[in-house]
C-alpha cells in the first residue's frame, strides 16, 4: 500500500503526519472502544497523555496513535472491538451499565462459586486493550548510561532556556524530550520562540540533545530513565530540571468522552501543526487566555467557531463570534457531538475544544521529592505568558548549574468537577461511580483507585487524577486527607516490558584460557561459581583409572590464586590462617582452612611460602572473588601494611596426577623432579616445556601429583605439551566428575559441598588444622567457646557392602526409622568395588565402627580419614 | 531502582552499582568483653533506620574498600571517605 494498511483500507500519508493525524484526515473518528462499556472513543487529547488512540501497530499493542510517526506500509489495527470499532457489538454492554456497577467483579460471580471461571475468561476477552503475539521473540535492548552535569526534561520555551542557562554557567548539559521541539505547538509566537531556542541550543557543543525520548522514571540518585527507540537510558545528572509542560485539565459533563470532544491544544495541533480540520462548526470552551489563541488556529484550517463559552471574568474582547459565559454541562450525540450544552443552551457543532486550566504535568515532579531538581515553565506554575515561561526557564538552568536544594513537593488543592459524566476514560469510571464507591465506605481518593481502578488505565492519572480528587473532595468537604493525591510510582508512562529489562545484569560466565580446547575435545562444561569447569570429557570411568593407574590432566586455572607481600604479610597470614605460617621456609607450602569469626569453614586452600615475606597462595574457584573483599577488610582492620594481588585471570593452572606424572614431566623439563630434590608438600620454580612454572606438589586426588601455575597466556602451549608427552602412558584430561570421586576415597571434603554454615573444623575431624595455641587468629575466640560444648554432628566417612547400590548424594542417614543424618557426597568406589561417601550424622551414632543405614541400607561409620592408601605413601612417592 | 554515589578516595564519584555492599561497621572483638557480648557482637547487626555506618567494596573498580554514613532511609551519604561520621557510634 501506498500509506496505512489501516484495517485492510489504504489511508494516505504526509510529511509530517502521525498515525493519528493521517487517521483523522480520512475520516476516521472512532479511534477504540472503551474498555469496559465499549463506548466509542474519538481523539481526545493529541498529547500522548490519553487512552483513547491506543491502536495496535505492526503487532506491537497500546501504541499511541497521536505519538507514533505515520510511515507508508504499517499496519494498523483498532483495539478492544468486534466485529469493528465503527460497529462494535459489543456496544451493547452500554446498555447494562445499571448491571455492571463499579466493583462488579467483588459482588457478582461470588456465587455460584463454579461459575466464576467460567464468566471472568469471557469478561478478559471484552474488557482490555490490546492483545499480545505470545510468539513474538523479545528483543534485547541496551541500556545507556549518561552523566551530564544538568539534565533539562522537556524542550519547550523553559526547557531550552534553562539548558542555555545551565550551559552557558558552565555546565554539561542533557536536553531531552518526548517528541521533538515544537513538534506540537502550532505556528505562532510561542513556536517561533520554539524554534530560535532550539537552533540557539543546536550551536552549543555542552548541550547534548535527545528527542523522541519519553523519561518513565525518576529514583534517587538522582537517576532519571528514560526510553529512547531501542535504548533505554540511565542519566545520572548532578541537578535536574523539569521542564515538561502542563495539559488542560479533563473536564466531567454528560457525555464528556463523545468524539469530537476535544482538548483545546489538541484541537490546535491537528489543525495548526497537521493541517488538518479537526471540526466543521466548532464551540470553544475558555477558560483560560491560551484557549482564546486557538480560535485563530482553527479558523485558518477550515474550521467555523460558531460560539465561545467564556470563564466569568475572561477577557473575550478580541473574540468575533458569539460568547456565552458559564460551563458546559453536556454533549449530545451518538457516536460523535452534534450539539452541546451551556448556560441551559443548546449549540448545534461537531468539535467542542476545551480549553481548561492549564494544570501541571506533575508526574516527574511529584517523584522529585528529597532530589536536587529545579522545576520550570507550566510544569511549575499554570498559565504562565511566553516571556514568564522563557524567564522561569532561565531562572531553573542557572539555579541548576550552581546546585540547587532538595526539592519538597507542595500539594495542590483540587478543583471544581461536573455532576456528571466519565472521569476516567481508561476504566470508563463515572461520577456516579466514584460517588456510589464513597457512599459504600471507600472515602479518599487513594481507596476509591483501589476500588474502582481509577488513575490506573494507560493513562497513569494523566487525565482522571485531578478529578477523582475533586469527586472525592465535594462529597466529603470535611473530612481530613479525602482528597489528598493518590500515590505516585514510575513508571509515568507506559514502557514495554522489553525497555524496563534493558540492559539487565548480564550472567557473567567465566572461561579459562583452555575453555575451547576442552570443547574441542568433547569436554561438558558445568557452572562452578561463576565459572564454566568440565564436568567430563565423556567417560568419567576411564578418566578416573587413567589418574589412578597411568597419568591423568585437570585444568584448575579456575583456582583462586593470590600474591600477598609487604612488611606486615607473615603477621596478617598467621591471622588470617588458623595454622602456622611463621615457620614455613621458603619451599614448603601446607594445606590452610579458612575460618569466619564465627568459627565456621569458608574455605580452603594452600600458603605458599616464596622467601623475603612473599607468599602465593590458592583458594576455591567459588571462593576467590569473596576472599579478595574479606582479606582486604582484615588488612583494614588490623592496619597491616600488606598487598593483597589477585592473580586469579592473570595466571593458569593444571594438575598431572598421577602414578607416572614425573616421568611425564621429566621429559619435558631440565629440573629435578625426583622424591629427594622435590618431595611431597613442596613447591619449586621449574620450567616445563619452556614455560616457567610454580610448581606444587599435592595430592587432592589422591597420586603423585604436580600443580603448575604459570602465566595464562601459555596454557594452550602446556597442556599440548603435556598430553603430547603423555601419550606413551595414553593420558587422558579429566574433569570435575572424577576429581570429586578420586578426593572421596581419600576423604577430603569439598568446602559447601560437605560443609554448610554451622561447620567447624573440628566437625569434619580438621581438628589438626588448627593451631590453638596460636596467638590469635579469626574465629580462635569462636572456637575456643565452642570447645566447652559437644556437636550435634559429626561428618563422617562411610562405607557399604560390595554390591550395594550407591545411595544419591542428599540420602537420610536413619538410625531405627528415625532420622540421623544426611550424605553429602556418595560414590561407588572403583578401586574399593563399594559404595563410599561422607555423610552428617548424630554424634550418638558417629563412632568409627557404627553401623548406620544410608538411604535405606546398611552402612558402616568408616574408622579412619582416606579410604584409598590411608598411608599416603602414593602421594609421596 | 536504588541509586546513589558512592565517592571512592581512588576513583572519585562513582555509580553504587559499582560497589559491593560489605555490611554495617563492626566492633573488633574485644578481648575483654563477655560472651554474650561476643555473640551479639559476632551475631546481631543494629540494622539502623536511619544513620548508618557502613563498607563498601569498590568491585568493579579499584578494589579497595570504601567507609561512608549514609541514611538508610533516604539514601543519602552524609559523610564520605575522610569526613566525620555524623552521629553515628563509630566502630573499628
Amino acid at each position: 500500500m501506498a500509506g496505512i494498511d489501516f484495517e485492510g483500507t489504504d489511508v494516505p500519508v504526509q510529511q509530517g503526519d502521525t498515525i493519528a493525524a493521517a487517521l483523522y484526515r480520512s475520516g476516521t473518528r472512532i479511534f477504540s472502544r472503551s474498555f469496559k462499556y465499549h463506548r466509542p472513543r474519538g481523539l481526545y487529547c493529541v498529547s500522548g497523555d490519553c487512552p483513547n488512540c491506543l491502536v495496535t501497530v505492526d503487532g506491537e499493542v497500546n501504541v499511541r496513535a497521536c505519538e507514533c510517526a505515520a510511515r507508508a506500509g504499517q499496519k494498523v489495527t483498532r483495539q478492544n472491538a468486534w466485529p469493528s470499532a465503527d460497529r462494535d457489538a459489543l456496544a451493547v454492554i452500554d446498555k447494562l451499565h445499571w448491571a455492571l456497577p463499579v466493583g462488579f467483579y467483588y459482588k457478582a460471580g461470588i456465587k455460584p462459586k463454579f461459575a466464576w471461571p467460567m464468566v471472568e475468561p469471557m469478561i478478559r476477552k471484552m474488557a482490555g486493550l490490546g492483545f499480545v503475539d505470545h510468539h513474538d521473540a523479545p528483543r534485547h535492548l541496551e541500556r545507556v548510561n549518561w552523566h551530564p552535569d544538568v539534565l533539562v526534561v522537556g524542550a519547550g520555551v523553559a526547557g531550552l532556556e534553562a539548558a542555555l542557562a545551565a550551559a552557558g554557567a558552565g555546565s554539561t548539559v542533557m536536553l531531552i524530550d518526548e517528541t521533538t521541539p515544537g513538534a506540537r505547538v502550532a505556528s505562532g509566537p510561542t513556536r517561533a520562540a520554539i524554534d530560535r531556542l532550539t537552533a540557539a541550543v543546536a550551536a552549543v557543543p555542552a548541550i547534548t540533545t535527545s528527542w523522541n525520548t519519553p523519561a518513565t522514571g525518576l529514583f534517587e540518585g538522582p537517576l532519571l530513565i528514560a526510553v529512547s527507540g531501542d535504548e533505554t537510558f540511565h542519566i545520572h545528572p548532578q541537578a535536574i530540571v523539569l521542564a515538561c509542560g502542563g495539559r488542560e485539565i479533563h473536564r466531567v459533563f454528560t457525555d464528556n468522552d463523545l468524539p469530537g470532544v476535544m482538548l483545546a491544544r489538541g484541537a490546535a495541533r491537528l489543525a495548526g501543526v497537521h493541517g488538518v480540520r479537526p471540526g466543521a462548526r466548532a464551540v470553544v470552551w475558555a477558560e483560560q487566555p491560551e484557549a482564546l489563541e486557538h480560535i485563530a488556529a482553527l479558523t485558518a484550517a477550515g474550521v467555523e467557531v460558531v460560539a465561545v463559552v467564556a470563564a466569568e471574568g475572561l477577557d473575550t474582547s478580541a473574540v468575533t463570534c458569539e460568547v456565552i459565559r458559564g460551563e458546559v454541562t453536556a454533549a449530545k450525540g451518538r457516536k460523535r457531538v452534534s450539539a452541546i450544552v451551556a448556560a441551559g443552551r443548546t449549540i448545534a457543532c461537531d468539535l467542542l475544544a476545551v480549553g481548561s486550566e492549564i494544570q501541571p504535568n506533575e508526574h516527574l515532579v511529584r517523584l522529585a521529592y528529597d532530589l536536587p531538581v529545579v522545576v520550570a515553565g507550566d510544569a511549575a506554575g499554570h498559565g504562565l505568558t511566553l516571556d514568564d515561561a522563557m524567564a522561569s526557564g532561565r531562572a531553573a538552568g542557572e539555579r541548576a548549574a550552581a546546585g540547587p536544594e532538595l526539592y519538597a513537593v507542595s500539594p495542590a488543592t483540587p478543583r471544581t468537577c461536573g455532576a456528571n459524566g466519565y472521569v476516567c476514560l481508561c476504566e470508563d469510571v463515572s461520577v456516579k461511580d466514584l460517588e456510589v464507591a464513597i457512599d459504600e465506605g471507600f472515602e479518599s481518593a487513594e481507596l476509591l483507585k483501589r476500588y474502582t481502578t481509577v488513575t490506573m488505565g494507560p493513562c497513569q492519572g494523566r487525565v482522571c487524577a485531578d478529578q477523582l480528587r475533586a469527586v472525592a473532595a465535594r462529597k466529603n468537604p470535611d473530612l481530613h486527607r479525602v482528597a489528598n493525591a493518590t500515590t505516585l510510582r514510575p513508571p509515568v508512562r507506559p514502557i514495554t516490558l522489553e525497555q524496563a529489562i534493558a540492559g539487565a545484569p548480564h550472567h557473567m560466565e567465566r572461561h579459562t584460557a583452555l575453555t575451547a580446547k576442552h570443547l574441542s575435545i568433547g569436554g561438558t562444561m558445568m557452572w562452578a561459581g561463576p565459572w564454566k569447569r568440565v564436568e567430563a570429557y565423556g567417560d568419567v570411568q576411564a578418566e578416573y583409572r587413567a589418574v589412578r593407574e597411568r597419568v591423568g590432566l585437570i585444568d584448575v586455572g579456575t583456582l583462586g590464586k593470590f600474591l600477598v607481600a609487604g612488611p606486615d604479610a607473615t603477621e596478617f597470614l598467621e591471622r588470617i590462617y588458623p595454622m602456622r605460617v611463621a615457620d614455613l621456609e621458603a619451599g614448603r607450602l601446607r594445606y590452610g582452612l579458612l575460618l569466619e569469626e564465627g568459627g565456621v569453614i569458608i574455605d580452603d586452600g594452600t600458603v605458599c611460602a616464596l622467601g623475603d615475606g612473599r607468599y602465593y597462595l590458592t583458594v576455591t574457584t567459588t571462593g576467590a572473588e569473596r576472599l579478595e573483599s574479606w582479606m582486604g577488610d582484615w588488612a583494614e582492620a588490623w592496619g597491616h601494611d600488606v598487598y593483597v594481588v589477585n592473580q586469579t585471570a592473570s595466571l593458569g593452572a593444571l594438575n598431572v596426577a598421577g602414578p607416572q606424572a614425573r616421568a611425564l614431566l621429566q621429559k619435558l623439563s631440565d629440573d629435578p623432579l625426583d622424591r629427594e630434590s622435590f618431595p611431597y608438600i613442596r613447591h619449586r620454580q621449574i620450567t616445563v616445556a619452556g614455560v616457567e612454572c610454580l610448581a606444587m606438589r599435592l595430592g587432592f586426588v589422591g597420586e603423585l601429583a604436580y600443580e603448575l601455575h604459570f602465566p595464562a597466556s601459555q596454557s594452550a602451549k602446556l597442556w599440548d605439551a603435556i598430553i603430547a608427552a603423555g601419550a606413551e602412558w595414553d593420558i587422558r584430561p579429566f574433569g570435575l566428575m572424577a576429581q570429586r570421586l578420586l578426593r572421596l576415597e581419600k576423604g577430603h571434603i569439598i568446602i559447601a559441598q560437605d560443609t554448610d554454615f554451622e561447620t567447624t573444623p573440628w566437625k569434619v575431624g580438621m581438628q589438626w588444622a588448627v593451631k590453638l595455641d596460636k596467638d590469635d587468629f579469626v574465629g580462635k575466640a569462636a572456637l575456643e567457646r565452642h570447645l566447652k560444648r559437644d556437636d550435634r554432628e559429626l561428618l563422617v566417612p562411610w562405607t557399604m557392602g560390595a554390591g550395594t547400590a550407591c545411595p544419591p548424594e542428599g540420602a537420610t542417614v536413619t538410625m531405627n526409622g528415625n532420622l540421623a543424618g544426611r550424605v553429602t557426597s556418595a560414590w561407588h568406589s572403583p578401586t574399593l568395588g563399594h559404595p563410599i561417601g561422607l555423610a552428617w550424622v548424630k554424634r550418638a551414632y558417629a563412632a568409627a565402627g557404627s553401623s548406620i543405614t544410608v538411604g535405606g541400607s546398611p552402612a558402616t561409620v568408616f574408622s579412619g580419614h582416606a579410604f584409598y592408601d590411608p598411608e599416603g605413601e602414593k602421594l609421596r612417592a | 531502582m536504588s541509586h546513589f554515589y558512592i565517592r571512592c578516595p581512588n576513583c572519585g564519584p562513582r555509580a553504587c552499582s559499582e560497589f559491593s555492599y560489605n555490611g554495617e561497621v563492626r566492633p573488633l572483638a574485644d578481648p575483654a568483653a563477655s560472651e554474650a557480648a561476643e555473640i551479639d557482637r559476632l551475631w546481631l547487626r543494629r540494622n539502623a533506620n536511619g544513620l548508618q555506618r557502613e563498607r563498601w567494596f569498590h568491585a568493579a573498580g579499584c578494589r579497595r574498600f570504601v567507609t561512608i554514613t549514609r541514611d538508610t532511609r533516604t539514601n543519602i551519604i552524609v559523610a564520605q571517605p575522610g569526613e566525620p561520621a555524623g552521629d553515628v557510634a563509630t566502630h573499628a
